[in-house]
């Protein structure tokens, strides 16, 4: 398994339980409800958030900074995770959307505070994606070269 | 539409340098020991500046390493 390949997998697992967290955080603390009107929680939301993403950027940066590491097959391969990403992040929007619409339909409105759900979903998506789309890369060209 | 391939005589090479390993000859080429491992199966073409380097690192000139038939 060749390092960046390594380190993807073991980012998607952190990523996973780092996502889980923070909607157990959530869900705990209260849901929506809690998130418009308290300020400790969207600051341990956000916290958690940045903390999170942090840690993935400076974990990939010590992979790609290494020596010997990271070749030019390995960086074509993260060269087309961004379309894994944004498809990812697409079809997530429009999962939010369409159900915020669908939820929100008859009082004509949608409370203010899910902009920012949708963006903290969004980035996590995001980041997850990333490490889904360079597993995939390594799997197609391991296959079909 | 051609249907173009490149192939490689890596491994042969490797064998005929006193069985070099893929690991030293992935330090020497300046990639990761994956990346030889996806050549000698046939699984990727290298740019043609890695493809200099492995063909370098063997003393030997490109076309002694790769082979483009249509």
């Amino acid at each position: 398994m060749a390092p960046l390949q390594k380190r993807a997998l073991y980012s998607l697992a952190i990523g996973v339980i780092w996502a889980i967290a923070i909607i157990v955080v959530f869900i705990a603390k209260g849901g929506v409800t809690a998130y418009t009107e308290e300020q400790g929680m969207r600051a341990i939301l956000a916290a958690l958030l940045i903390g999170g993403l942090l840690a993935y950027f400076i974990m990939m940066r010590l992979t790609l900074r290494k020596p010997g590491q990271v070749d030019e097959r390995d960086r074509l391969i993260m060269g087309r995770a961004p379309v894994v990403q944004l498809w990812a992040v697409f079809i997530s929007l429009a999962v939010w959307s369409i159900t915020l619409t669908e939820i929100y339909w008859d009082q004509g409105q949608i409370p203010v505070i899910f902009p920012y759900l949708v963006f903290m979903s969004l980035f996590i998506v995001n980041v997850l994606a990333q490490s889904i789309g360079i597993l995939i890369g390594y799997w197609r060209i391991s296959r079909y070269g | 539409m051609v249907n173009a391939r490149v192939n490689n005589r890596i491994r042969r090479l490797r064998f005929d340098h006193d069985e070099m390993t893929q690991e030293e000859l992935a330090s020497r080429a300046g990639c990761t020991r994956q990346t030889i491992i996806a050549l000698e199966q046939g699984k990727y073409v290298p740019s043609i500046e890695l493809a200099f380097k492995i063909a370098r690192a063997f003393g030997v000139t490109l076309e002694d390493v790769f082979q483009y038939e249509e």
